[in-house]
């Protein structure tokens, strides 16, 4: 099964889970001098509940750009980027702002933790715009904690953490709101092979347990081979190439 | 509870530009407190000068200018002379009608006229005497008349009363005399006691004390008795008007100015123009100088602030954009960076208010004290009633020959006054208000940046 095109316009199997994003012509062209540089160029992608997409593809060919769009973090500039329903791209930048808060994860390669913030506190931070009480944000966040194994480093700073430690306090913040939807860029850029095939497990095991939908853009093939589908970013187009179809 | 750990947690983190943005704050906010502090000490000490050449209360003097009588021989007779007079030696005099005239003007709320006089005694040797080995200064007494019905207003009005008892208005003609307690403890005065006045016993009722600076008078008599002595009957040299408001002054003095055109009518702003002295350049400085820096360091150390908070917001681009990813509005970043702000603001207020104490105190430690140079006598329009304004007669003596009396004709007197920086809790609700605003406007800027940052290009930038 290649191309996307066929799962937009195609019928759609009364048996598949409903569609969580469905991008259409979707194009983003960054110009850098005189340099015209096409990001993302005319994507078409269905991507079902509980989907788990990796998307590989040389540095510059319009990877991030892409996750960037499906989290709300940029708006094409054109096409229409439906999430459950609603055109993110034409969202007002509020409706937006709560919509990432309420429902999108996100994981970074560099983790992206607030340095200041404990183990907790990062964690934490992903409830605070959702104005949950200060007594179910501590629970959750325990949980939270507890899933990714680190129930006993809930007070250390960041600092005080391995790279593989932020990484699971990265995901315990971005699961512990119970998005739809986790994007994860390059989550296991910045580790070791070894720490790398951990997180990439504990991801897998919370994508079957928590019945997420995930999408993760890796260069790494050992973490893509992980996902239901692999697809290739190449000069801003992708290409489904491989389908596990497990889960 | 989260906002404040994240608080403390950046504040702990990044203490180096926290203190840099607290102490630029302590140091404008510091400055402010060390100016104003000054600015009041000044203010409070022309006010004493203007209060001590009014009398409190009063809003309007009237005098007129004084006509100079030239000299006065004395020709020493055959006998020694014993020379007890009271003149008025350094005011004009304006009928006592001229009082009941302002009175009826609108918008004045009371008058009252006074005599100001200097009583002098000296001692005229005989004609065939020989030559005194030194001159023997005549004695001179500062006696004011005052309207005692009204002793609130005038030169009166700044007297407090120690011992005894003030006049009662029954004792308008009556011979006696409230006395500077200054005076009475020089020369063993005590309520009761007599004290002589051209020869006419005055029984001491009360005993007053009044700031030395002012130069206040010795004695105190009645108005009318005052008149008779210095033969001055129905006049009086200076009228003290209150007006009925602030705002009616101008009007006041103008209307004075019209029914009495030969007087000199002055308020407390021609007042202030006659004062000079290092109270008034300092006033000056402080009021311009002092201002102006104060706002300049004030508005450099807001410009640090805010270029500090724009620097922070740049440089912490990658968690600001991490933030907007899970969900935070902008202004709830802001109000985050705001809180940063706001709490280095109140470490530097705190700074600031011991740094402008610490600089008032040694100001007025070190500074020497001020001096004002008050005209008292009769020159053009600088004709100033009150209780400065007596003292301008003085005796030119020749060795063995005649006495000269000479009315001074220009006489000036200088007031030295303690310099002080007084800090008044309006001052340090103005530093604390100053620092916040400081803060808000720093956070202000700082979330107008956060506002633009998109989340996208927050996210690539460099931590």
């Amino acid at each position: 099964m290649t191309g996307e095109t066929m799962a937009v316009g195609g019928l759609r199997d009364p048996e598949a889970p409903a569609p969580l994003y469905t991008l259409t012509g979707v194009t983003k062209t960054f110009y850098k001098g005189r340099r015209t540089i096409n990001a993302v160029r005319d994507l078409n992608l269905v991507i079902p509940a509980g989907d788990w997409l990796a998307v590989q593809g040389r540095t510059g060919h319009g990877k991030t750009t892409l996750l960037q769009i499906l989290g709300g973090l940029d708006r094409p500039d054109s096409g229409a980027v439906l999430f459950g329903g609603e055109d993110i791209a034409q969202m007002r930048e509020a409706h937006l702002t709560r919509m990432r808060a309420k429902s999108i994860g996100f994981i970074f390669q560099t983790f992206n933790l607030v340095r200041t913030l404990s183990a907790a506190g990062n964690v934490e931070a992903a409830l605070i715009p959702l104005g949950i009480r200060a007594s179910e944000r501590r629970r959750r966040v325990s949980s939270a904690l507890e899933n990714v194994g680190l129930a006993d480093r809930a007070r250390h700073l960041p600092s005080e953490l391995s790279g593989g430690q932020q990484q699971r306090v990265a995901i315990a913040r971005a699961l512990v709101k119970e998005p739809s939807v986790v994007l994860a860029d390059e989550p296991t850029g910045s580790l070791d092979e070894h720490t790398s095939d951990e997180i990439v497990t504990l991801l897998e095991k919370l994508w079957r347990s928590l019945n997420l939908t995930l999408v993760i853009v890796t260069h790494d093939t050992r973490v893509a081979r992980h996902a239901q589908r692999i697809g290739t970013m190449t000069k801003g187009r992708l290409t489904i190439n491989a389908v596990n179809g497990h889960r | 509870m989260f906002f404040l750990s994240y608080l403390l947690g950046e504040l702990r983190s990044r203490k180096r530009q926290a203190i840099v943005m607290a102490t630029g704050l302590a140091m404008g906010i510091g400055f402010v407190i060390t100016v104003t502090a000054l600015s009041a000490g000044v203010r409070s000490a022309q006010g004493k000068v203007l209060a001590s050449l009014y009398g409190v209360g009063t809003d309007i003097s009237v005098t007129t200018p004084y006509t100079p009588t030239g000299f006065k021989q004395i020709t020493p007779e055959q006998q020694g002379q014993q020379l007890d007079t009271l003149t008025d030696t350094t005011l004009g005099t304006l009928k006592a009608s001229s009082v009941r005239t302002i009175s009826g003007l609108p918008h004045v709320a009371a008058a009252a006229g006074a005599l100001i006089l200097t009583e002098i005694k000296s001692t005229i040797p005989a004609a065939n005497a020989p030559p005194p080995t030194s001159f023997q200064p005549p004695v001179q007494i500062i006696v004011v008349g005052v309207d005692v019905r009204h002793l609130g207003l005038g030169p009166f009005a700044a007297a407090q009363v120690i011992t005894g008892k003030a006049f009662a208005a029954t004792q308008a003609d009556g011979h006696v005399t409230v006395v500077d307690s200054a005076y009475a403890a020089s020369h063993h005065i005590r309520v009761g006691s007599t004290v002589d006045i051209t020869g006419e016993p005055f029984t001491v009722i009360g005993l007053v004390r009044q700031a030395q600076a002012s130069n206040p008078p010795d004695l105190y008599i009645p108005l009318s008795r005052a008149q008779a002595l210095s033969k001055l009957a129905g006049e009086v040299d200076t009228v003290y008007v209150q007006a009925a408001t602030a705002a009616a002054v101008d009007t006041v003095t103008s209307e004075i100015s019209r029914k009495l055109p030969s007087a000199t009518v002055n308020n407390s702003a021609t007042l202030a123009r006659g004062v000079t002295g290092s109270l008034k350049t300092t006033g000056e400085l402080a009021s311009r100088l002092g201002t102006w820096l104060a706002v300049l360091v004030l508005l450099m150390a807001f410009a640090v602030a805010s270029l500090l908070t724009l620097a922070a917001v740049a440089r912490r681009g990658r968690e600001f954009g991490t933030l907007k990813a899970l969900g935070w509005r902008s202004r709830r970043i802001s109000a985050q960076l705001m809180g940063e702000t706001i709490a280095t603001g109140i470490v530097g207020a705190a700074s600031g208010i011991a740094l402008g104490m610490g600089g008032a105190y040694a100001a007025a430690k070190s500074a020497p004290s001020l001096s004002a140079i008050v005209q008292t006598g009769n020159s053009g329009k600088g004709g100033f009633g009150g209780s400065l304004g007596a003292g301008g007669g003085f005796f030119r003596a020749t060795l063995g020959g005649s006495v000269q009396t000479v009315a001074n004709p220009t006489a000036s007197h200088t007031v030295h006054l303690p310099f002080t920086a007084p800090v008044t809790v309006g001052t340090i609700v103005l530093a604390i208000v100053l620092a916040v605003a400081g803060a808000l406007l720093a956070g202000s800027v700082g979330g107008w940046q956060i506002s633009r940052l998109r989340p996208a290009v927050a996210l690539a930038s460099a931590e």
